[in-house]
């Protein structure tokens, strides 16, 4: 439950905490490497893409490809 | 000069509320003082004392029953507005969502979270439980987070398919792990002294272990935690107690002249079941000159047993045999309330804390004005 302000995400930035420890660690690695991460919408594989590459699922070849939820913590008011 | 003071009659009367087939008439009270020339009215507590009854028709955890004869309808109404708004509870008040990838979106199911009742040990929560203070200004809120004002909870479950599930098993509980997300699933998580209050059968949970909060699919995950606290009906329903807490007058039904033979059948079918019954007229009462029986012995008679069960449908007036035989109304001193707790508090314990409440906003208010006239 960090409160740090929002940092746009970019490929170079390091410092990207939320949400629980080990998601935020992997997604600052992927970060780092520039690849994005997708859900097929076929076969919900987890698909990843690089800057510029084709968009299409390597599992099954569909072209819809869906966002992933963001890895940080939401708050909600239950009301 | 002095007055007549009105009879017994007369005050039973003035009691009742008249309901016709198109109109209420009676509504208000008028025993107040300086409303009847001669009577005085005062505000008097041993009177109140003598006259108050309270008489338990159904007491049960769950819900609860009774009647309130011989107050005003504004401390009535008072009891069943404090009850619904002023007595707290605890209820989910924040989810910190870390997943949620099933179809049910992330407010939906936050506002769904908060709606679930939760009890736990009574000793805990009136005594151990406290309000969550406001926070001072710059200051983060969780600095005002502490054992005895919040209740950390989470819920994790993702939902798998499963290999012993039968070839052609269709039910979705089945061929899939977690398919259903119920209110038993949400742990509790004890902090500080809360282990000692919150301990084994006084564990916080769900009244209700078997609410369905969402469905999911294989690959589906709910995973979050949330926060409670204690609040009133007034700031969200969630925190209100009751599901209903409500009242209604006794209804009375007088039969002004005899309804006899076929007439007294189709009469008690106007009213619900138990209201009315049918006996038989006696000799005694067929030989007495004037009472509308004579002749009519050992014919069917409709008598009043329990005005109580009434729903005032108001379906014998409609009909031209009863005309100027019967009069419908209410007494307007007898409050016929229903409590149904949402399962934090037992249904009596929330009309006996409304007591003690209104009590104490009497106690403030009495040193406001004392402090107004110093
Ligand atoms: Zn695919």
């Amino acid at each position: 439950m960090s409160r740090e302000q929002y940092q746009i995400p970019t490929g170079s930035q390091q410092t990207f905490t939320g949400g629980a420890g080990n998601t935020a660690a992997t997604t600052s690695r992927e970060f780092d490497t520039g690849i994005m991460y997708y859900t097929c919408g076929d076969c919900a594989a987890r698909v990843p893409l690089e800057k510029g590459a084709g968009i299409r699922c390597q599992k099954c070849g569909a072209r819809v490809l869906y966002k992933e939820r963001t890895k940080r913590m939401v708050q909600f008011e239950a009301r | 000069m002095p007055r007549k003071q009105p009879t017994e009659e007369e005050l039973e009367r003035r009691k009742i509320v008249g309901v016709n087939a198109e109109t209420v008439t009676d509504v208000t009270s008028t025993d107040f003082p300086g409303n009847w020339p001669g009577e005085d009215y005062a505000w008097d507590i041993k009177k109140i004392i003598r006259d108050t009854k309270i008489e338990f028709h159904q007491n049960e955890p769950a819900e609860a029953s009774f009647s309130l004869i011989g107050v005003d309808a504004s401390i009535a109404n008072a009891f069943r507005r404090i009850m619904i708004a002023d007595i707290p509870t605890i209820a989910i008040e924040k989810v910190f969502i870390d997943n949620n990838t099933s179809v049910i979106q992330d407010e939906v199911l936050a506002h769904r979270l908060g709606l679930i009742p939760f009890t736990g040990g009574r000793e805990g929560l009136d005594n151990f439980m406290r309000w969550l203070p406001k926070p001072k200004d710059n200051e983060p809120i969780e600095s005002t987070y502490f054992d005895y004002n919040t209740i950390s909870l989470e819920l994790r479950v993702t939902c798998t398919h499963n290999p012993n599930a039968a070839e052609d098993e269709k039910d979705p509980r089945k061929l899939y792990n977690h398919a259903h997300v119920y209110a038993k699933d949400i742990v509790f998580m004890p902090v500080g002294r809360q282990v000692k209050y919150f301990a084994g059968e006084n564990a916080i949970r769900p009244v209700n272990p078997d609410i369905l909060i969402a469905k999911l699919r294989p690959g589906q995950q709910i995973d979050l935690s949330m926060i409670m606290h204690k609040g009133v009906g007034s700031d969200h329903a969630k925190f209100s107690p009751v599901a209903t807490a409500s009242y209604r007058l006794l209804p009375t039904i007088t039969i002004l002249r005899p309804i006899l033979g076929r007439d007294a059948e189709n009469f008690a079918k106007c009213f619900p079941q138990g209201v009315i019954r049918l006996e038989k007229v006696t000799k005694a009462e067929a030989a007495r000159e004037g009472s509308g029986y004579e002749g009519h012995a050992s014919e069917l008679k409709a008598v009043v047993v329990n005005p109580m069960l009434d729903t005032v449908s108001r379906e014998c007036l409609r009909h031209d045999e009863f005309k100027e035989k019967v009069k419908l109304g209410r007494e307007r001193d007898h409050f016929i309330f229903n409590i149904e707790s949402t399962g934090q508090w037992e249904s009596d314990a929330i009309f006996l804390a409304s007591i003690a409440h209104l009590k104490e906003k009497a106690r403030k208010l009495e040193q406001q004005v004392v402090d107004m006239v110093r």
